[in-house]
């Protein structure tokens, strides 16, 4: 362990009273963006196993669809701990790109996937002006998420389905965004304030 | 799961490639202009072309070896087919019943429009596979975050934040190595959710102490006057020749096919 490990920013203010500030320390960019890379790996890990799901839709057609959310996670959980403007959009787009560097099924389209999932949940965020952060909004945000990737699918890769198939998509993809997005990022943030390294961030 | 592997350092012949010399940003764009277009089409055609004239380009252009380019695309191959057989399955089509039955297996009616619809489809996805492949495997991660500091004007706290964070992505198997081991140790299950807190704490406090570093180097401080850039980056006519290549295919096979 080197020194560095045991020197702690010191809070300018105490950490909640002040509202929630526009602008970005570079220890929040390096946090959202080590979340986004975190999860990068854990989405290309994911979409390997995305075949290997494929039974589940034998048993009821797009079961595979309610584990969805997993790449919906960093869309929340980033801007639940920095509570700054635009981390939901760059956590997202930062696990999409290293997910497809490493290699995905879903190439240069992880790149839209993740724009379109992380925009629709930065607008909840804005909309609460960056102020709300109870699990009310976050699991609107978490199904706004969801639905823009259950259109964005609609329209790409399941263009032919039947329209009673994809209502049925689309509620499997919220419920999982409830469990997985905003529930979630609930029990991550309480687990890592617990280990000690949410000090000096709001969350 | 060895750490090259995850960290894809991209090889010298590669990134001196006309493909690899050719901006990132500009493969970006084609790739998103032509996931676009294929948007815009069920026809098969346009996507069989892209998959044909991306994986001529990615070897003959992007001198990418015959065996690694197939290691890449192989398993994502596999995913891809795998939505087209869920789209036949599940085609709106098959309930049709003006449509031409062309099978049944058990209680599901296979229909000639269905198959016809999910072979366009699988078509796309392979497209997307391939472009995806080649642009990864051609486009050097750190030289993808000069272009788009540089070239795309995207902020460079964020971009090079972003880029300090990609850097991480080998610790992060080694750290994954590391707590299924200390799990193994205490007669856990070597896989379980809770691995991912201890990644995530771990990965936070390397990116408190880089934070750290970079501030103590004044990174992005505005009080440094200008930003010089240390591998300055310059359109040139290849950008241009890529670019009009890649937006005039993509037109012309959507005319074609109307």
């Amino acid at each position: 362990m080197t020194t560095l490990d045991r020197v702690r920013v010191p809070p300018t203010a105490p950490p909640s009273a002040a509202p929630p500030s526009a602008a970005w320390r570079t220890r929040d960019i390096v946090v959202t963006a080590v979340i986004g890379v975190a999860f990068g790996v854990v989405f290309w890990a994911w979409g390997l196993a995305w075949g290997a799901f494929e039974p589940l839709n034998l048993v009821v057609p797009v079961l595979r669809d309610s584990l969805y959310a997993v790449w919906l996670v960093p869309a929340v959980l980033a801007p639940l701990i920095v509570r700054r403007p635009g981390a939901a959009l760059f956590a997202e787009m930062g696990a999409a790109g290293v997910s497809a560097l490493l290699g995905s099924q879903w190439g240069v389209d992880t790149l839209l996937s993740g724009f379109v999932q992380g925009a629709a949940a930065e607008l909840v965020f804005a909309f609460t002006l960056y102020q709300v952060w109870s699990l009310p909004v976050l699991s609107v945000a978490a199904v706004a998420s969801a639905a823009a990737a259950w259109i964005h699918d609609w329209v790409l890769y399941y263009p032919d389905f039947a329209i009673e198939l994809q209502i049925l998509r689309g509620v499997l993809m919220a419920i999982s965004a409830l469990v997985f997005v905003a529930g979630g990022s609930v029990l991550l943030v309480r687990a890592l304030r617990r280990a000690g390294v949410l000090e000096g961030f709001p969350a | 799961m060895t750490m090259s592997y995850l960290a894809p350092a991209i090889a010298h012949e590669q990134r001196d490639s006309l493909l690899g010399r050719t901006s990132p940003l500009v493969k970006l764009a084609i790739a998103v202009l032509w996931l676009l277009g294929l948007g815009l089409t069920v026809h098969p055609g346009p996507p069989l072309v892209l998959i044909v004239v991306t994986l001529i380009a990615g070897i003959e252009l992007g001198r990418i070896p015959l065996p690694r380019l197939a290691a890449r695309l192989v398993p994502l191959a596999l995913a891809a087919a795998g939505i087209a057989v869920t789209n036949l399955v599940f085609s709106g089509q098959n309930a049709d019943p003006a449509a031409t039955e062309l099978t049944r297996i058990g209680p599901l009616r296979i229909t000639e429009e269905a198959v016809a619809a999910a072979f366009g489809i699988g078509a796309r996805i392979g497209a997307i596979v391939a472009v995806g492949a080649v642009f990864a495997l051609t486009t050097d991660p750190t030289r993808l975050v000069d272009a788009l500091v540089q070239q795309g004007r995207i902020s460079p706290r964020f971009a090079y934040g972003a880029l300090a964070a990609y850097q991480a992505v080998p610790r992060l198997a080694d750290d994954l190595a590391t707590l299924r081991a200390a799990r193994r140790l205490r007669g856990l299950r070597e896989w379980h959710p809770r691995i991912l807190v201890g990644l995530l704490v771990r990965a936070i406090r390397r990116a408190d102490q880089l934070a750290i570093a970079m501030d103590a180097r004044g990174f992005g401080s505005p009080d440094l006057g200008a930003r010089t850039t240390f591998r300055p980056l310059h359109w040139s006519i290849l950008d241009a020749v890529v670019l009009l290549t890649g937006v005039v295919l993509i037109v012309v096979l959507l005319l074609a096919t109307r």
